[in-house]
């Protein structure tokens, strides 16, 4: 059943009870997810259901909301003051933003990767067992790193200078490392938020490839400003814009449309998504 | 952290099946906080000996003399400590850093440890200080605990040299998701829960300490000043006499404003041109490395304490630059002048104008000055017609700043200026005169002492009250004139 | 003659390209009188460190160990300032013991957990406002607060009271130093941490403390080097001039009378130049040479740690 699913924005009426329960194997489930910045409501009425070992990439131009939504996954967004979310996001049909729910414990499950390589500045081998000393890991990190390090395709590069700082390493094996430490506590889902932006051809050819390797352990969402990239790595697309407010005339996002990709990108439903993919989009 | 160990590497290399395998620290790096630690021991011995000198007189016995033992005593245990990163005696030693299960050890459990390491180190001393063992013990547990409480449960000089002292393992780690059933899955361990509000609770404690402190500060000085008015049945002809003798009930303000005023506007006179000549060299002149030599000479003047200058005022200053100057003029100076010791407050005011205004002008965007150059201007005129109004607002406050603090300083004047209890109104510079400050610190010290009551020490709070208020009203406007100029950029 | 377009030149010459030295006598005026600036500023330092060490030599040079271990005296040959040595050290241990760990802990939550509310806005304030107020006025405080009701404690005016006072004397400077380093702190830093399930203690433990660690500490090395540097407060608390000690009991040595190093220059110039003036220079030295070395200190360890955190 592959039917073509355009997600009406602005519905009024909406009860989430009676939408159709989401796919089975689905990890994520959002319905009506905004997020308000104080007053500014940035990204408004998101409904998604992202599906387990599937890249789901979100496009769209800049200050569209895609990373806001991202980070609220797995609840960065609390970090934020003035950030505020409503409507209902369900992980494995837990919500997540219960009462009973801690995002510590949230963040531990849903790994993320950032747009700059961050490293800790301590050594290859602290970074990658970083995580799981925090959430209580006892025992021999070897193996643990090793196996993170080689998930991460950066074994064979570092494994001679484990004890050496990892702020000495180029900008792809860094970002690589972000990886490495982000796996190394067996998330279920990997969080990237335009994890290749800052880095040459090469190493995001590298990071792409790799990509598709970890798709067989982990959900992958992926926000990007290529669109060949999404067009590369991802089997879902969402495709997101930013549109002037008529009362207020500040810019707020919006989800225009989320299909599999080969339709995003081959036979767009709506015509926003068709002028952004063929670059006809300011 | 080059010299961080890999986890369980000794143990491995070893292949010792050790019920526990702590990892430890390497030879090289518990050799370097040995070294640091019998550093500190020495130089702790050395003071406890000056002291011991002049109490007891000359330590005639250097034989057996208890410190010595105490260096034996401590010298031993390092060297146990330090062959513990292999031997079975130095694994009974970091038994006490983990369990048999490779989790760190229970918080009593590493105090323990740390107490031996430095409650020694520290301890020690005190106990040959004094014969009263218990405060000694005492001290040594406080310092054991103190240490096991900071952050990685390690001494900050640990951290200099780069030892690790907690990680331990055993077995190999496996990691594995727990199951998720329900909302109260996705929660944290009721340890890390806990542990997460109890460091709030105490960094909440610090923070509003200084709160309190600074309302306690403000109570303690108006309550006081406030008595002052009370008691002395106030009336503000009392404020005009024949000078300021507080002994006398003669509380004669003038006295002490026109030393301030005359005392600040020396220091501005000399601060001034000085430190913004200093600031616009150092910002539109001087070449890196220029700069580099001329402003760590002018920090240098600025960590110079006051006690220094105003000693530099009567021994220097006075003698060696004002009586020749004067001389020639027919102005005869005494060493203790308001000039003298002015000069000296401007001395301490240059750092800091100079080196707010160089912050100003440094923040003056590089396209005005090239803007400036791109219309054929010179040098100068860049400087002065852009720069210089560009940075108007935090060179004023520099100078607000600069008066604030030459208007606080307090032992230049309390040296130099020569009033000691009292002063008769003075109005001529040349002459030894005083300051609100140096009437405080006249009427707080030997010179003309006050015990805790009576109207002369409550005069003393009201000089603090008064100070404090003209103080802070010249920080809040140098702040929010800081605060306007960072605002254009 | 051909009247030429206004505004535009005749064709450059080479001399007209030329700098002129005698048009820009303003600039060069004005770069002299900089240079007097800077030469007079740096000519203060100088002057200051020479004539004290110049004035300090004799005493220095004839009995060096004498005056470091001799106690106060009026005998100009026997006085010396072991006990302005001893009330500085613990001073020192006083203000790091008290002022490190609340001013460490108070810059923290002001910058990771304070809200930008009110109540913050209030913290900042206040500390903002204490780093301006004179030193002397902390004095006072001491005085009513450390020496008279608390007397039961401190021994009234005490080592413990004045090392109190200088404690709050450097609170505000530690708090405002801890503060910016630990603002220094790259958020990418604790963004990673808490991207992979630290809580807030953990990612300021393992991140924002070990990193901002060279700011903080070389912020509270040189405060404690400008509470070396305080004679105003210590003298209205109420540090002796002169006094001497019998055997001290462990008490004795923070309750009894006190003095500290700045106290001695001050007491030793306040006496006949004429017989004093060289202790006061000599005492002067070595408040010099602990202040300068205690910056030393800041400045290595800084560079040391800055090195070992591979930034």
């Amino acid at each position: 059943m592959n039917e073509t699913r355009v997600i009406e924005t602005n519905r009024g009426d909406r009860d989430d009870e009676q939408l159709p329960s989401s796919a089975v194997n689905s990890v994520f489930t959002t319905r009506g997810l905004t997020v308000y910045y104080g007053d500014f409501r940035a990204v408004g009425d998101v409904d998604l259901d992202i599906a387990e070992g599937e890249i789901t990439a979100f496009i769209g131009p800049s200050g569209c909301g895609k990373s806001t939504i991202l980070r609220c996954f797995n609840r960065m967004n609390d970090l934020i003051d003035s950030a505020r979310v409503e409507g209902s996001l369900l992980y494995h049909d837990i919500d997540l933003y219960d009462d009973a729910v801690d995002p510590v414990a949230v963040r531990r499950r849903i790994g993320m990767v950032f747009q700059k390589p961050n490293p800790f500045p301590k050594s290859i081998f602290d970074n990658v067992a970083y995580g799981p000393r925090i959430s209580g890991i006892r025992g021999s990190m070897d193996e643990l790193v090793e196996t993170s390090l080689r998930g991460a395709g950066l074994w064979d590069e570092v494994k001679d200078r484990l004890d050496k700082s990892a702020l000495g390493l180029s900008g792809g094996q860094q970002q690589r490392l972000c990886i490495a430490r982000a796996i190394a506590v067996s998330p279920d889902v990997l969080l990237m938020d335009e994890p290749c932006s800052a880095l040459d051809p090469i190493a995001t050819g590298i990071i792409e490839e790799l990509m598709g390797e970890m798709k067989k352990d982990y959900t992958i969402l992926i926000v990007t400003h290529n669109m060949q990239q999404a067009a590369r790595v991802s089997d879902r697309t969402a495709f997101f814009t930013a549109e002037a407010d008529e009362a207020t005339g500040q810019r707020r996002g919006k989800l225009v449309e989320y299909d599999d990709t080969s339709v995003i990108f081959s036979n767009p439903a709506d015509e926003r998504t068709e002028a952004y993919i063929t670059g006809r989009f300011g | 952290m080059a010299t961080a160990m890999r986890p369980d590497q000794d143990v491995k290399t070893s292949g010792q099946t050790a019920p526990w395998s702590p990892v430890l620290p390497t030879l090289t790096s518990r050799g370097v906080v040995a070294g640091v630690e019998v550093i500190l021991y020495l130089v702790i011995v050395i003071m406890v000996a000056i002291v011991e000198y002049y109490v007891a007189g000359p330590i005639t016995d250097f034989g057996l003399s208890n410190w010595w033992i105490g260096f034996v005593v401590y010298a031993a245990w390092t060297g146990w400590n330090w062959a513990g990163a292999q031997g079975p005696v130095g694994s009974y030693v970091d038994h006490f850093i983990a369990d048999a299960a490779g989790r760190p050890a229970c918080f009593s459990c590493i105090a323990v440890r740390q107490f031996t390491r430095f409650g020694i180190l520290f301890g020690i001393p005190f106990l040959i200080l004094d014969s009263n063992v218990w405060l000694s013990v005492a001290l040594m547990v406080t310092t054991g605990f103190v240490i096991a409480a900071m952050p990685d449960r390690r001494a900050p000089w640990d951290l200099i040299a780069g030892t690790t002292i907690t990680q331990s393992l055993a077995g190999e780690a496996s990691v594995e998701l727990p199951v998720l059933t329900k909302p109260s899955d996705l929660q944290l361990s009721g340890q890390r829960v806990a542990e997460n509000r109890r460091a709030k609770r105490l960094l909440q404690l610090a923070g509003f300490s200084s709160v309190i402190i600074s309302a306690y500060i403000i109570r303690v000085i108006f309550g006081e000043a406030w008595e002052f008015v009370a008691a002395s049945d106030f009336e503000w002809g009392l404020l005009r006499d024949i000078g300021w003798f507080p002994r006398r009930n003669k509380f004669d303000l003038s006295t002490l404003f026109v030393g301030t005023l005359w005392i600040t506007g020396i220091a501005m006179l000399v601060a001034g041109p000085v430190g913004l000549g200093v600031a616009i060299y150092l910002s539109e002149y001087a070449s890196p490395r220029l700069r580099g030599v001329v402003k760590p000479a002018i920090e240098t003047l600025a960590s110079i304490p006051s006690v220094v200058l105003g000693f530099f005022a009567i021994s220097f200053i006075s003698p060696t630059v004002l009586q020749p100057v004067g001389g020639s003029l027919g102005i005869d100076f005494g060493i203790f002048s308001l000039i003298s010791a002015g000069i000296a407050v401007g001395i301490l005011t240059v750092p800091i104008v100079a080196s707010i205004s160089e912050d100003a002008m440094r923040a003056v965007p590089r396209e005005l000055r090239e803007a400036s150059y791109g219309l054929g201007a010179r040098p100068v005129t860049t400087a002065l017609r852009v720069v210089f109004p560009a940075a108007i607002s935090g060179i004023s406050a520099a100078f607000i700043v600069g008066i604030s603090r030459a208007i606080g300083e307090t032992m230049v004047v309390f040296i130099a200026a020569g009033g000691s209890g009292g002063a008769i109104f003075e109005a001529n510079p040349t002459e030894p005169g005083q300051t609100i400050t140096a009437a405080m610190a006249s009427l707080g010290a030997g010179t003309d002492s006050v015990a805790g009551s009576g109207i002369a020490f409550q005069s003393l709070y009201f000089l603090g009250a008064l100070l404090f208020l003209v103080t802070l009203i010249l920080n809040v406007l140098s702040d929010a004139i800081v605060r306007r100029f960072r605002q254009e950029y | 003659m051909s009247v030429k377009p206004a505004g535009r030149p005749d064709k450059p010459t080479l001399g007209s390209l030329q700098r002129s030295r005698s048009a820009d006598v303003r600039g060069q005026v004005f770069l002299g009188l900089l240079l007097l600036a800077v030469t007079l500023a740096i000519g203060m330092v100088f002057a200051v460190l020479l004539s004290v060490i110049a004035d300090g030599a004799d005493v220095l040079s004839s009995r060096l160990w004498g005056f470091l271990s001799n106690p106060s005296s009026s005998d100009p040959v026997k006085a010396g300032v072991v006990q302005g040595i001893r009330g500085s050290l613990l001073i020192a241990a006083i203000v790091s013991v008290v002022a490190f760990p609340i001013g460490i802990g108070a810059a923290v939550y002001l910058e990771e957990y304070a809200d930008g509310g009110p109540v913050t806005r209030t913290v900042e304030i206040a500390v903002r406002n204490l780093a301006g107020v004179p030193s002397i006025v902390y004095g006072l405080f001491g005085l009513a607060v450390f020496v008279n009701t608390l007397r039961g404690i401190t021994g009234g005016s005490s080592v413990i009271s004045g090392g109190l006072t200088l404690s709050l004397l450097v609170l505000p400077i530690v708090i405002i130093t801890a503060s910016e380093a630990i603002r220094a702190v790259p958020s990418s830093l604790s963004d990673g941490a808490y991207g992979l399930g630290a809580t807030q203690w953990e990612v300021i433990r393992t991140q924002t403390l070990p990193s901002a660690m060279p700011g903080i500490l070389t912020g509270s090395v040189l405060s404690i080097a400008r509470a070396l540097g305080e004679a105003a407060p210590l003298l209205v608390v109420g540090a002796a001039a002169f006094y001497t000690t019998g055997f001290q009991g462990f008490l004795d040595q923070f309750q009894g009378a006190f003095t500290a190093l700045p106290m001695n220059v001050a007491n030793f110039a306040k006496l006949p130049a004429d017989q004093w003036a060289g202790h006061a220079a000599a005492a002067s030295v070595v408040v010099l040479v602990v202040v300068f070395f205690i910056n030393l200190v800041a400045i290595v360890a800084r560079a040391r740690i800055t090195k070992r955190l591979g930034r």
